[in-house]
């Protein structure tokens, strides 16, 4: 079933056109403000990568490369839209529209609601940038705002008993573990074929359904991890979770996931 | 139950495998791994979860998904702004319009149709008697003589 709630995409809506569209000169509501300050924060300064960093592997100086390649790029982007171009909005969007779409996925598990989600993402950026001062990476910026989206989402759909709709096969053969004739795979080290794909699929509803079934905190810092691959800092600076409280929330979180994927685990 | 230390050792279990502890925070865990056989199974049971779930296909957001997003701004950059009511006001007087002359012409005709809405004679109540003729009435002083 696929939620539409015009109300609630409305009033995000209406409470970030008003931090940038000059048109709107009406001063927001308190409600409308506060709807703001929830899912808008502002950027925090980052220290810049350190490339020549003397300790890092060649990987790790590769990686940075790219990561301030990517930041210098955004930064420009941004500058753009800032100034109007529609073209550099374009851009965002196309070059982080398969990760928070991602992140929108293994959170909702609705693809439909995902889509929209993600969309709504987008058009808070688009409207919001002004807000964003430049002195943090663009990157978190938006995670955050996805982030802050996707959990006043899930806390909306729960208080209207919203039903994740997780397709999963539900043949007794299909929920079998590996001891019992079951197919379990790890999907990194299938050889592409009809059978495997169909046993991948399969094994990625079951994890999809797992990762529904955690309290959404821990399935926010599974997805961003583990799914996602983003770093401790920058989880840090998404989440605003001590260093501390996130590598031991990571670990129950994951402790969790291992005990409902046991049946599947060889 | 754990004591404190191992239970903190067991914590950092996850930041371990993510190689995001410092030497010594390292080195209390690989102490617990060598001494605790369930921390060892526990260990290898994180990693066989985290071999599945970072196997988990990358998903990609639908080819339209940028002309979806534009056409939402577009749409609601519309409604945002106060042109489109000027815009639809004629509509919306014109839609007022048409909804009256349909009511007003459909109850006309539901009320000629309907019997029960036509009136009907009581005919208990007498038609009202025309008033008598003076030539009718001798006493009356327009009467002939």
């Amino acid at each position: 079933m696929h939620l539409q709630e015009p109300c609630v995409d409305g009033v995000v809506w209406t409470t970030v056109s008003r931090v940038t569209d000059p048109d709107l000169r009406a001063p927001p509501s308190p409600r409308v403000e506060a709807l703001i300050a929830e899912v808008v924060e502002p950027d925090e300064p980052e220290p810049a990568v350190a490339i020549d960093n003397p300790n890092l592997t060649p990987e790790q100086r590769e990686e940075a490369a790219k990561r301030a390649e990517q930041d210098r790029r955004d930064r420009r982007l941004v500058r753009r839209l800032k100034e109007g171009d529609e073209r550099a909005f374009q851009e965002l969007v196309q070059t982080y529209q398969n990760r928070i779409f991602g992140l929108m996925l293994r959170m909702i598990s609705n693809r439909q609601e995902a889509e929209d989600l993600a969309q709504e993402v987008f058009i808070i950026v688009y409207r919001a940038i002004g807000s964003y001062r430049g002195e943090g990476r663009f990157y978190t910026w938006l995670y955050r705002i996805a982030s802050n989206t996707c959990k006043n989402r899930i806390k909306y759909l729960k208080g209207r008993n919203f039903h994740r709709s997780v397709e999963i096969d539900e043949t007794p053969q299909a929920q079998l573990p590996a001891s019992d004739g079951g197919s379990i795979v790890s999907m990194q080290s299938q050889v592409p074929g009809p059978e495997q794909a169909a046993e991948g699929t399969r094994m990625e509803k079951v994890i999809q359904r797992e990762l529904a079934a955690l309290d959404p905190e821990h399935r926010l810092l599974i997805v961003l991890r583990d799914v996602q691959g983003l770093t401790y800092q920058d989880i840090i600076r998404i989440t605003g979770l001590q260093e501390g409280t996130l590598k031991s929330r990571l670990h129950r979180a994951r402790l969790a996931l291992k005990e409902r994927l046991q049946p599947y685990l060889r | 139950m754990a004591e404190p230390k191992t239970a903190e050792a067991e914590e950092l279990m996850s930041a371990y495998l993510d190689e995001q502890l410092a030497p010594e925070e390292a080195a209390r865990v690989e102490k617990l791994l060598a001494e605790s056989p369930e921390a060892r199974e526990e260990l290898t049971g994180l990693q066989s979860m985290l071999k599945l779930v970072k196997g988990l296909p990358e998903v990609e957001a639908p080819p339209d998904f940028y002309e979806k997003v534009a056409k939402k701004i577009r749409r609601k950059r519309l409604l945002g702004g106060e042109g489109l009511w000027l815009l639809a006001l004629p509509f919306q007087v014109l839609s007022v319009v048409l909804i009256l002359v349909v009511a007003v012409t459909y109850m006309l005709l539901h009320l000629d149709a309907d019997p029960s809405g036509q009136l009907e004679k009581d005919p208990t109540v007498q038609p009202p008697q025309p008033p008598a003729s003076p030539a009718a009435d001798p006493g009356h002083p327009a009467a002939p003589r």
